[in-house]
């Protein structure tokens, strides 16, 4: 592929890099995982880039292959049990604002979202990122009533496993 | 609930992921994809090539020899003729299907289409099991009827009245060995597939549960 398209994608990754960051964080739970989660996910959308034609936002675009990558496509390596956690290694808050209390409560979080099913995970990335349900129902291929529904089941299971 | 208003808040902060660089993210783009749809692929492809070669490998001079033993030269004729307008069918079909995956496309409808192209794969490999077991049955039919070392043993049973014994092993001889095809198949697709595709059914049942 031409040199100008690799230039212009790859500085459009390096742009957006947070977006596949946050998806990674959502699906995996050590570093390895996350590295290559992230790999995978800048292959998948360098491959769908040919057909991507800008009357779209890249992010829009991008949500969608990185998704699509995390459900369905990537494969996990198995692994030594001695991985590296990386809930505190980018989860790293300035000190002057760190709260003990709150801080503990989004461990808790995290790690109650870590036990979710891969379609609940992203129902719960979406909601964060704060989609609407019809790039919602879209981008999972089911009807926004539905994907409301969904939603709140999903909030009723994080808070169970949160206080069971 | 006050846990997911927290998190909401606190995820949309800037925070601190490991930058990846320029550099690390050109040779990203160049190192290679380790998708489910790649190991569909190469899986499929050998499965499709184990089967030519299966057919290559059996049609020898000892095969012609037998087919005009057993007067089977029409309907080799017209059975190689099916087999590979068959096999042109599916590869074709194959390759529409497996070109119709795009990981763009709505996450429900990019698994269907991954399970479709499975699906495609699986109908040939079955097509394949039930001509092997018809093959089986049309040889040993048409051996009965024109192998003459055959025809003495069953004019012998036949004298000594144990004709029915011989047609009973021939009959439990074939059911083994099509439920012995079978289920080295099945279990063939349930370590390769049950490894590969587990993940993908259950994430597709869920989204189907969703819109029930």
């Amino acid at each position: 592929m031409e040199p100008k398209l690799e230039q212009t994608f790859v500085q459009q990754i390096k742009d957006n890099q947070n977006l596949i960051h946050k998806v990674c964080r959502i699906y995996t739970s050590c570093l390895d995982d996350h590295n290559d989660l992230f790999q995978e996910i800048t292959i998948q959308l360098w491959k769908a880039y040919p057909q991507f034609r800008g009357d779209s936002k890249f992010t829009t675009w991008a949500y969608r292959v990185a998704l699509n990558t995390a459900i369905t496509l990537f494969r996990k390596k198995k692994r030594d049990i001695n991985t590296i956690e990386i809930n505190n290694d980018i989860h790293n808050i300035d000190f002057a604002e760190y709260n003990y209390e709150e801080e503990e409560q989004l461990k808790i979080m995290y790690k109650a979202i870590h036990q979710l099913g891969d379609i609940e995970k992203a129902l719960v990335f979406m909601y964060l990122e704060d989609k609407d349900y019809k790039e919602i129902s879209e981008t999972l291929g089911i009807s926004e009533v539905n994907a409301r529904v969904k939603m709140n089941r999903v909030k009723t299971k994080l808070k169970q496993i949160i206080n069971p | 609930m006050e846990g997911l208003d927290l998190l909401k808040k606190d995820w949309q902060k800037e925070r601190n992921f490991p930058k990846v660089t320029e550099s690390e993210i050109y040779s990203m783009l160049h190192k290679k994809s380790s998708s489910i749809v790649k190991w569909i692929l190469i899986i499929s492809v050998l499965e499709i090539a184990f089967w030519i070669g299966l057919n290559i490998l059996l049609s020898d001079e000892k095969q012609k020899e037998m087919v005009n033993l057993y007067h089977l030269e029409k309907f080799m004729q017209i059975s190689t003729i099916v087999h590979w307008t068959v096999l042109a069918v599916f590869v074709f079909l194959f390759y529409r299907n497996f070109k119709n995956i795009s990981n763009t496309s709505s996450t429900k409808s990019l698994m269907s289409s991954i399970l479709n192209v499975r699906k495609i794969v699986q109908y040939y490999v079955w097509y394949n099991v039930v001509v092997t077991f018809l093959i089986f049955i049309i040889v040993w039919v048409s051996m009965l009827l024109y192998d003459e070392n055959i025809n003495q043993v069953l004019q012998k049973a036949n004298d000594s009245g144990t004709e029915i014994g011989i047609w009973f092993g021939v009959g439990l001889s074939m059911l083994v060995l099509a439920l012995l095809m079978c289920g080295i198949l099945w279990l063939f697709y349930r370590i390769i597939y049950g490894i590969l595709l587990r993940r993908l059914y259950k994430n597709y049942k869920e989204l189907e549960k969703i819109e029930l």
